[in-house]
This record gives structure tokens, sequence and C-alpha cells, in this order.
């Protein structure tokens, strides 16, 4: 094979696992095919294709809106043109684990609404579930369909130095970034022609697909043509884009709290030609604004009554309410004593070990080792609010540990994972950046679904471990090879 | 459809017809600017479309530069363009997966080309009608654009209704405040470039002399612009568009709804079918427009009552 020059300068981060650079210092097979394409490609034919890509996000509107100073700035979720290439075996196993954890977690979620067995056989201690803001006693005894309460999940996957897969954080509320799977998919088709089928990368347009299947499955009225409509909050939100993608490829309706109303317990929508009743709410609003009359009394985004309805039967909702208190980092840690103890089986992915603060031997052990640490908010998301112990002052960590002696409760400490890396373009050459990978999963009446790929998120900044798109991240198509 | 994604096609609709008003409205003004002796004044452009009160259009009336600023890329002004692009864009992005990804597209790029730091320098600078014909046309691609993709229903009803609604609100005001003028310096009465002016402004010089050879006469361009049936900034002609594009909306209607409006936009049009540059004198014109402005304003609020649930 003609090695390229790309590949030549290329210096993996020494103690990382990198995803193309393997240990005999050789391209690893499946970037093989990539890496030969890119060389014949001039430095400037890539540059064009770097600005091929940002054109077509700014020209479809692909942006999130940024508000500073009562101007909004329009700005792209920055986007590497080199993907990441995952192996079949890899595949397989990921989505095995994806699939045993989810179950798991969706039985944890049906346990602790109804008999609690989880917690009178003391595996998960009864102080965690109920000191949990997630934990709504507005789903006690509620009987949801097909007791599936994650019909979608975006599960964080990372690796360690050695490659080993560990999971990072479970989100089973409303998990966002499927449209940049969908995007970049179609971005990568125009920059690299004929790549993906001669590299053999399998097909990720099925998810809209499969989604509105499940969601059609939910309606509560057995009838030919039932309503369901994705709730946004609407066009100020950051992934406004996203909302409107899903309800295009669905072909569903796409609401804002103002157009719904409930009237006897059900919930309908404000049309030209009167009220029409909705069966089935896709929504991405979180629990704490859905219903002002339940929640919070000041939400602007929810509909007032929408919880009795919900109740009642006559609405069924994606994901369902109150999933939050699964994907809360201090019950994180018991994820795979449940997996043991609902299915008897051994975890196949592996959690990063995981302290918490609310005990004071685990607490004194983070804080003497804080500089090996990674410590986050347990309902903490989006990279706000934690604490990289490796790179922070000494000001930094006194004033972080006040910060926790108020509540310990809500923090947890990691050691640091190293994150694997994957080639950027970045220049005019090819330098390792760090990435994760969150794959989308459909829980439906048919069993978990997980289209093969998923979103990688990269840190863009030359040595930073943080890769959520606050903090300087950005993302890559994400190859699922055949 | 949604009541909120009807609203929604109205005000995008609405936003951009008066886009295209101004910018034209503006361009004549500048180009006629340059064009006398005496010193020329913004002041009926300003009050037509930027509802500015008097002292502010004192201190802007006779500065070229900063009527265009004001206008064009006045972040302060309610009705700038940059202003109403922005909220034209922010409605069609609330019912982005109901309009085709063209039309979506191209009504982003006016945006992005209006928001770009590049045409205040210009039009502080440079030569603005360049400016002016760069945003016209951003107009004219989306109307292209929409004639083309727009799937022939509920939505390019609304979007009709709003559009014409504009126009002909527009074409109101102007006649009305440049009428108003002339009761006030009965001069301009005689004033050709006065008359060829605003007839250029709104499209319809040509017309005119095709249309009547005897020069300029405040009657036959009262003519033209109230009642002329093939003149497509007529007031005539947006409220038969108006009426045509909501019959559409009758097998889509609640039948209540449908017969309120119906008979609201019927009994306009047949005000101006019959009504003739006499009978408008004889009422007297500013009457005669007030209350013109004031039916249409209504079809406005009954569309809100009945169809947008905004009541």
């Amino acid at each position: 094979m003609q090695e390229s020059g790309y590949f030549d300068k290329y210096s993996p981060i020494s103690g990382v696992w990198d995803e193309m650079y393997g240990a005999d210092a050789n391209v690893r097979d499946h970037y093989r095919k990539v890496i030969e394409y890119i060389s014949g490609e001039s430095a400037d034919d890539l540059n064009k294709k770097e600005e091929l890509a940002k054109r077509l996000f700014m020209s479809q509107g692909i942006t999130f809106t940024v508000y500073n100073s009562g101007e909004g700035i329009e700005k792209i979720f920055p986007f590497d043109i080199i993907p990441r290439i995952i192996t079949a075996d890899e595949w397989t196993f990921v989505e095995r684990g994806i699939k045993q954890r989810l179950t798991a977690l969706n039985l944890f979620l049906k346990d602790v609404y109804h008999n609690q067995f989880i917690i009178k056989d003391g595996i998960v201690p009864i102080d965690i579930i109920y000191s949990c803001p997630h934990f709504l006693r507005e789903m006690y005894q509620l009987q949801v369909p097909y007791d599936i309460y994650v019909h979608i999940s975006g599960i964080d996957i990372i690796r360690d130095y050695d490659g080993t897969f560990y999971v990072l954080e479970d989100n089973l509320r409303t998990p966002s970034g499927v449209s940049y799977m969908l995007e970049n998919r179609e971005i990568t088709k125009r920059l690299f022609p004929d790549l993906l089928p001669q590299c053999g990368v399998r097909s990720v347009t099925e998810y809209p697909t499969i989604l509105y299947k499940n969601l059609l499955a939910l309606s509560p009225r057995q009838i030919p043509n039932p309503t369901i409509v994705l709730l946004s909050p609407g066009i100020y939100n950051s992934a406004y884009f996203e909302h409107t993608t899903l309800a295009r490829l669905m072909g569903v309706e796409l609401v804002e709290g103002r157009d719904l109303v409930v009237n006897n317990h059900k919930v309908f929508m404000k049309t030209t030609t009167g009220l029409q009743q909705v069966d089935v709410i896709y929504r991405r609003v979180d629990d704490e604004y859905l219903d002002p009359l339940v929640f919070n009394p000041s939400s602007m985004l929810g509909v007032a009554g929408i919880m009795g309805a919900y109740r009642k039967g006559n609405v069924a909702i994606v994901n369902a309410i109150g999933t939050g208190v699964a994907d809360d980092k201090a019950v994180y840690v018991y994820v795979p004593d449940m997996i043991r103890y609902y299915l008897n089986e051994e975890p196949i992915l592996k959690n990063v070990p995981t302290h918490q603060l609310g005990n004071a031997d685990e607490r004194a052990h983070v804080f003497e080792n804080i500089n090996k640490m990674v410590i986050k908010k347990t309902n903490g998301s989006g990279g706000y609010g934690m604490l990289m112990g490796h790179a922070a002052s000494e000001q930094e960590i006194e004033e972080y540990k006040i910060e926790v002696m108020k509540d310990p409760r809500n923090f947890i400490g990691q050691p640091t994972i190293s994150l694997s890396s994957a080639p950027c373009y970045m220049q005019g050459e090819l330098q390792p950046r760090r990435i994760d990978l969150r794959p989308y999963a459909l829980y439906g009446p048919d069993g978990i679904e997980i289209v093969p790929g998923g979103l990688t998120r990269v840190a863009l900044k030359e040595g930073s471990l943080v890769v959520n798109s606050s903090q300087g991240g950005g993302s890559k198509d994400t190859w699922v090879l055949a | 459809m949604l009541s909120r994604v009807a609203a929604s096609f109205y005000w995008l609709s609405r936003y951009i017809e008066r886009s295209d008003g101004m910018l034209r409205m503006l361009k004549i003004n500048y180009a006629s600017s340059q064009d006398t002796i005496q010193e020329f004044t913004w002041a009926p452009v300003i009050r037509i479309f930027a509802g500015s009160g008097d002292e502010e259009t004192e201190r802007l009336e006779n500065d070229s530069r900063a009527v265009l600023k004001h206008m064009v890329t006045g972040k302060e002004n309610p009705n700038s363009i940059i202003n109403i692009i922005t909220l034209s864009r922010e409605n069609a992005r609330g019912v982005q997966e109901h309009i085709p990804k063209d039309l979506w597209q191209c009504l982003n790029e006016y945006y992005h080309t209006v928001k770009d730091p590049k045409i205040e320098k210009s039009l502080q600078r440079e030569d603005p009608i360049g400016v002016l014909d760069v945003l016209i046309k951003q107009v004219m691609l989306y109307y292209g654009t929409a004639e083309i993709t727009m799937e022939r229903g509920e939505g390019r009803s609304f979007m009709n209704i709003g559009k014409y609604l504009e126009r002909a609100i527009q074409s109101v005001d102007i006649l009305d405040i440049k009428f108003g003028s002339v009761s006030d310096n009965p001069d301009l009465l005689t004033d050709t470039s006065y008359w060829k002016h605003l007839l250029q402004s709104i499209g319809g010089y040509e017309l005119y002399l095709k249309t009547y050879r005897e020069g300029f006469e405040a009657g036959n361009i009262l003519e033209q612009v109230v009642l002329n049936n093939d003149f497509p900034r007529s007031v005539i002609y947006s409220v038969n568009n108006i009426q045509r594009y909501f019959d559409r909306l009758k097998n889509n209607s609640n039948m209540d709804d449908f017969r309120e409006l119906s008979f609201q936009i019927g009994r306009l049009q047949s005000k101006i079918k019959y009504s003739s540059v006499k009978s408008i004198e004889q009422d007297g014109l500013h009457q005669y427009l007030t209350q013109i402005r004031k039916d249409l304003y209504g079809i406005g609020n009954a569309l809100n009552e009945h169809y947008f649930a905004n009541s």
C-alpha cells in the first residue's frame, strides 16, 4: 500500500487508544480505504471539502442560535470531514451491550414506579432514589403502554487506553443529536463520492421510519390514522433544527405547547378547522416544563392538564415521564447491579468506576486524588458544572470543594478516562483528537433496535477531553462497516 | 392545518411583501434624490414605512444615507428590512417542515444577505442602488421559488392572502400620503417628476404611459392605482386575489368562520368595484382610503380570530 503524507505526519498521543493508528504503527485495516482515498487529494482539495461542508450546513439552516446582547448569531455545530469508523465486530459488541443495559434500565423504571423490589431487596438504597429530583411521585403505579418507558435513548460510550468500551452516561430523557447523525451522513455523501459503498458502510436512514413505526404502535385509540405530534419548545430552542428535521422525515405535525389544549382529559391541537384529538406525543420538552398544573407552574412551554390526560391513558407520551431517575449519575453506579438483578447476566459494557461524594469515605478518597479525578453533578448535562481535576487550578479546586460540601449527594467523582482519539483534518494535516460515541436506541413493542451508527462527538481543542458542543466540541460522521 | 402554522404562513408572506414594497420605494426615491435641484425630502417614505414620529422624521428627512441605514439595516427601527426579514424567517422556521426545502433555503439566504455587514458598509460608502438591487433580487428569487415549489394547498392560500392584504394596505397608504402632500402643496399637482416617481416606485409607470396619452393627471393615477383590474399593485387587483385565495379555503374551513370572512371580503370587493374616480372624489379621497384601510385591517383581525385561534 502506498503510504500517504497525511498518515506519515500523523503522531498519535501516547498512552491513548487511536481508532486509526494501530499498535504496529500502521493504519488499522478498517481505516485503510479512507486513508488511501484522501492521499489522492491535495490539502487544497480537502480545504475545499471543508468549505463545502460549512456552506451546506449554513445554507440548509443546520445551525443553532447563540443569543448575545439581544442579537442572535447563527453558528454551525463544527463538523470534521474525516469519518470515524467502527468495525462490524466492535459494533456487534456495543449493540449487544446497549440492548442489555437498556432492557435492565427499563425494568428498573417499571420497578421503582411500582413494587420497588430492587429497593426492598437492598440492591439500590432507598435514599438515592427518593433524593433524586427526577423521581416523580406522579408516575407511581401508572401503567404505561407495553411497559416501555425509554423509547429513545442515547447512551454515551467511550474507550479507554486499551480500547475497552465504557458507558460514560445513560441519556434517557430527551437525548438530542440524532439529526446530526443523519445530516453528517448526507454531507459525507457529497464530500466523498463513491467512498461509502466502496467501504461497505451501513446506512442510517432507517431511523425515522423505525421511530415512526414505534410511535404509531403506541396510539391509545385503535383508529386507522392516529394523530402523532412532535412537541417542541419552539424556534428559540437550540435543538429546534432537529425537531423540524424529525417531524419532516416522519411526516408528523410539529407543535408547540400553545398549539395544544386539554379538554375532558383528552389532548387536542388547535387547527384552522377546529380542535383535533392528539394520540401520541413525542415530546422534546423536559418533564419539569410539561404541565404547569403539576410541575413548574411558571412554564410556558407545556400544556395545562396534559399529565391528567396521560394518567387516564388518553394520550401516549414519549419518552415516558420520570425516566430521569434512571439516568441520574448517582443511580448510574448501580446499573451493573441492576443488570445482574433483573437479567441474571454479567454486564457486557462496563461502567466507569464511580465514587459517590455523598459517602464520606469515598469523598475523602476523591479529594485526596483530585488531580486524577473528574467531578460531576449528578443531574447536570452538557458539560456544565464539572471539574477536571488534572486541568484545574488550586483555587478552582478549593472553590469546587466548598460547592460539593453544600450537598454532596449531588456530586460524583470518576477517575479521568483518557478517551480514545481519532484523526481530524486540521489546517492541512491529520491530528488526533479525543472522541466519544452516542448510538441511538429505539425501544418499541417489537424490541430494541439500534441503527448502525450514531453521533461521534469530538473535542476539537488540542489536548481537551470535553466533547460537549457547549465546550468547543464538534462532530464526525460515524461509519459502521458491514 | 394548525392555527399557528396558518398564522406563520400568513405573516412570513406579509413581511416579504412589505420588504419588496419598501426596497422599490427606497430605490426610486434615492434615484430621484440624485436628480433634483431642490432639497429632497424623504418624509413621505419615512411616514409610510417606518411609522416614525415627527421628531425622528425631521431628523432624517434630508439625509439620504441616514434614511437608507434606518430603513434597511436599522436595528432600532422595528420595520427595517433587517428586522422584518428576521421576523419572516422566524415564522418560516416555525413551519419549516411545511414549506419546501428550496423555499426555506431561499429565505434563509435572503436573511444572511441582509445580515452581512458588507451591506451596511456599501449603503454608506458605495452606490446604494446596487445594494438595493441585490436585495430586490433576493425577493424575486423568493417569489419565483414559491411559485415553482409551493404545494397548491392551504398553506399557499394563507401565504397569498397575507401577500395581497399587505400589498393592498401598502397601495392605500402610499396613495393617501402622496395625495395628502398634494393638498398641502398644490404646486405638486403639475410637477411631472412627482407623479412619475410615484408610479415608478410601485412599478406602474410603463402601464400608465400605455393607458393614458395625455400626460400625468391625478385622476388617472388614482384610477390606475385603485381601480385598474390589470395593474398588479392596484387595490382592486389585490382585493380580488384575497377573495380568490380565500375561496380556496372553503373545503378546509369551519362553515361559520368561512361565511363571516367571506362576507367581509365580498363587501370590500364590491365597495371598490362599484366606485369611480368621480365618486371617490365626491366622497373625498382621504375618507375613502381611510374606510378601505379600516376594512382591510378588519379582514386581518377576522382571520386572527376565526383561523389563527388568537381571539
